[in-house]
């Protein structure tokens, strides 16, 4: 989530519904908005957003520092960030109690049981709901070109994903591919959760109907998803195939899958990553570890598999990591 | 009805027995039996008379001492009686090398890995099928319709057991539709459902998220001709729909399965608490009393795919710490505390999983 942007789109949306502005002007209005926000800024709910923004900074920096922490100084960092992160949504929503965002990052940053979690999220879904109804931007717009519909959607995403983390898959294909229809854009991916729920069911034309839907453009989740699935399907040799095409296009993909390692919780939403970049790589093999795990010999099979072992060394090399 | 190994050798011998008193008078015939069931209780080891007799009774010996004796063997001993086994087997083997569950369970035991075992025995099946229809082939032509079609039911009896352990191994590999498709084929063989396929098949359905499935299951085990009693129905179905009314977020109806389980086992929520996962019977799934203690154990057992599934802070899998959270409502203090301590003493020795907190740590 870029909180500063949205503050700037929340800041503009109000002044384009106030002035009644036409596109070009709302166009000028927005690069003076960007340049000078507070200057604009008036609504409470403006405050919010720029407080919710510097607050995820420093959760980002304090989680960017862990690299040189051992394992005791870590896991108080963790605490510590986590409950800061809490305190400032609940003075957030002291002053502004409609902020959804800040609700749900204060209801991650509780670290919940994903049980626990989806009641909650579920009970936010329905507060949030109603500003998906009063979408701006026309009959048939996306969502999502609405910023005040995107608390709403990042609810709805963060549902598919514990959905998926709580092992309720078939609710997790069905709620991912709800958002689809209701966000076509997807700029939270709930693709990608749908695509990891379809490997864990053996959903194969589930899966190859959502490859359709958006043009075989892949990523990591798609790559990972395929090569899962029909390990699953018992069917080795196209298994092995998808497992090189995963090799070739995802930078450090094989290295991911081999060596997986813990990802702190999405604040709120899933982090924005290069395109088959390791970054993507390491976050699809986070989202998929349940699953992986549920096939017990995955991953000594992609292991035996001739050149994956020496390709995840390799990446390894390269990037100075420890194989 | 599930496949006892000694009742097996026993049924195996008595039929070829009770060929040879054809033509005696009915008092004798009754008095050679009782002898020969005596022989059997003391000096089974002279029974045999084939080659293919004496290699599954020593398999047989093999199987109980696995899957009988060995769960309840100190490790001093166990050691020794699994060198014993081994032993039986080879020599079972070198008796009859057709013996489908001789080579099953020495495979089981060296071939290291789940797919790798898998992969042996989708190989094997065909083999496995062509040899046990061809010795039902010949039972069938022996003696009264009755003796015949019993003869050819134990001539299967290998390739049953053999699809059975293929569907449970796909079960724990993850192929899922696999799992269904083989319980089917043993279900077609079998409508009696001696291998109790219908067991894995409902976990598997229930893995598969596939609601359908568990209904035409449930409706086909309705009809279906068991030895045990249809109330309550077995754990491993509750467990199935339970696990599938989690998983659809019913949590109510999830309750009202679970409540079902509690109320037709004895000690179940214990069990439920403790979730102990065990080794699966080399020879065939436990042979043990409809609905009681040790079954619901077996089925809980069976059921880790379910129940450690998801994440879970306590490293239990959602529905596992969902289950477990349940079943604590309706333990006293007391009772709680055993358990944890029965379960923190076995997690000294080894034998638990730890949990699962964040570690910053690559590979973790």
């Amino acid at each position: 989530m870029d909180a500063r942007e949205e503050y700037v789109l929340r800041i503009a949306q109000r002044q384009r519904r106030g002035r009644g502005l036409s596109d070009a002007a709302y166009a000028e209005l927005l690069l003076a908005v960007r340049h000078d926000p507070e200057r604009f800024a008036g609504a409470p709910q403006d405050e919010s957003m720029a407080l919710l923004g510097r607050a995820l900074d420093r959760y980002a920096a304090s989680v960017g520092a862990d690299e040189s922490r051992d394992d005791e100084e870590y896991l108080r960092a963790r605490q510590v960030r986590l409950s800061t992160l809490q305190e400032a949504c609940a003075a957030i929503l002291r002053q502004d109690p409609s902020c959804v965002d800040a609700r749900l990052c204060a209801l991650i940053a509780r670290d919940l049981d994903p049980d626990d979690l989806l009641w909650q999220l579920k009970g936010l879904e329905r507060d949030a709901l109603p500003s998906l109804e009063t979408a701006d931007g026309g009959r048939g717009a996306d969502p999502w070109s609405d910023v005040l519909c995107r608390p709403a959607l990042r609810v709805k995403a963060a549902i598919c994903r514990t959905y998926l983390e709580s092992a309720r898959y078939d609710r997790a294909r069905k709620s991912a591919l709800e958002l689809l229809r209701l966000s076509p854009l997807d700029c939270l991916g709930a693709r990608h959760t749908a695509a990891l729920a379809c490997a864990r069911l053996e959903d194969e034309p589930g899966f190859e109907a959502l490859v359709a839907r958006f043009g075989g453009r892949g990523d990591a989740w798609q790559g990972l998803a395929r090569l899962i699935l029909l390990f699953k399907l018992a069917r080795p040799a196209a298994a092995r195939r998808a497992l090189a095409g995963y090799d070739r296009l995802c930078e450090g993909g094989v290295f991911a899958l081999l060596r997986p390692v813990y990802v702190e919780p999405y604040m709120p939403d899933r982090p924005a990553t290069a395109p088959y970049g390791f970054d993507e790589a390491t976050l699809a093999v986070h989202e998929a570890d349940a699953i992986i795990v549920d096939v017990p010999d995955l991953v000594s099979w992609v292991e035996s598999v001739p050149g994956m072992t020496e390709s995840a060394a390799a990446f390894a090399r390269r990037s100075g990591f420890e194989f | 009805m599930a496949f006892d190994p000694h009742r097996e050798d026993y049924q195996r011998m008595a039929l070829r027995f009770v060929r040879t008193l054809d033509g005696q008078e009915a008092d004798d015939a009754l008095r050679a039996f009782a002898r020969f069931g005596r022989l059997y209780n003391q000096e089974s080891d002279l029974l045999p008379q084939s080659d293919e007799e004496r290699s599954f009774h020593l398999m047989a010996d093999a199987a109980h001492l696995i899957d009988y004796e060995l769960p309840f063997a100190d490790d001093a001993d166990a050691e020794g009686i699994v060198s014993r086994a081994h032993t039986l087997l080879e020599e079972a083997l070198s008796l009859d090398p057709a013996n489908a569950d001789a080579r099953r369970m020495r495979q089981a035991a060296l071939i290291v890995g789940f797919e790798p075992f898998y992969a042996f025995l989708l190989e094997g099946q065909e083999q496995v099928r062509l040899q046990c229809e061809e010795r039902r082939e010949r039972a069938l032509c022996e003696g009264n319709h009755e003796r015949s079609s019993f003869g050819a039911f134990l001539a299967l009896a290998p390739y049953l057991r053999w699809l059975a352990s293929l569907a449970s191994k796909a079960l724990i590999c993850g192929h899922n539709h696999a799992a269904v498709d083989a319980c089917e084929r043993l279900l077609a063989l079998d409508p009696s459902d001696a291998a109790d396929a219908r067991f894995t098949q409902a976990l598997a359905l229930a893995k598969l998220e596939d609601a359908t499935g568990l209904d035409e299951l449930e409706r086909r085990v309705g009809a279906m001709d068991l030895d045990r009693p249809r109330r309550p129905q077995d754990a491993w179905l509750q467990l199935s729909r339970c696990a599938l009314a989690y998983k659809q977020d019913d949590l109510a109806r999830a309750r009202s399965w679970l409540h079902g389980v509690c109320e037709g086992y004895p000690q179940a929520r214990a069990t439920l608490y403790l979730q102990k996962e065990l080794p699966d019977g080399v020879f065939a799934r436990l042979a043990l009393p409809p609905l009681s203690e040790d079954e619901l154990i077996v089925a809980v057992s069976e059921a880790t795919v379910l129940l450690q599934e998801g994440r879970d802070r306590r490293g239990r899998g959602s529905f596992g710490a969902w289950v477990m959270d349940e079943v604590a409502k309706e333990l006293s203090p007391r009772e709680r505390r055993e358990l944890d301590e029965f379960r923190d003493a076995q997690a000294q020795d080894g034998r638990d999983e730890g949990g699962s907190a964040p570690s910053k740590e690559r590979g973790a």
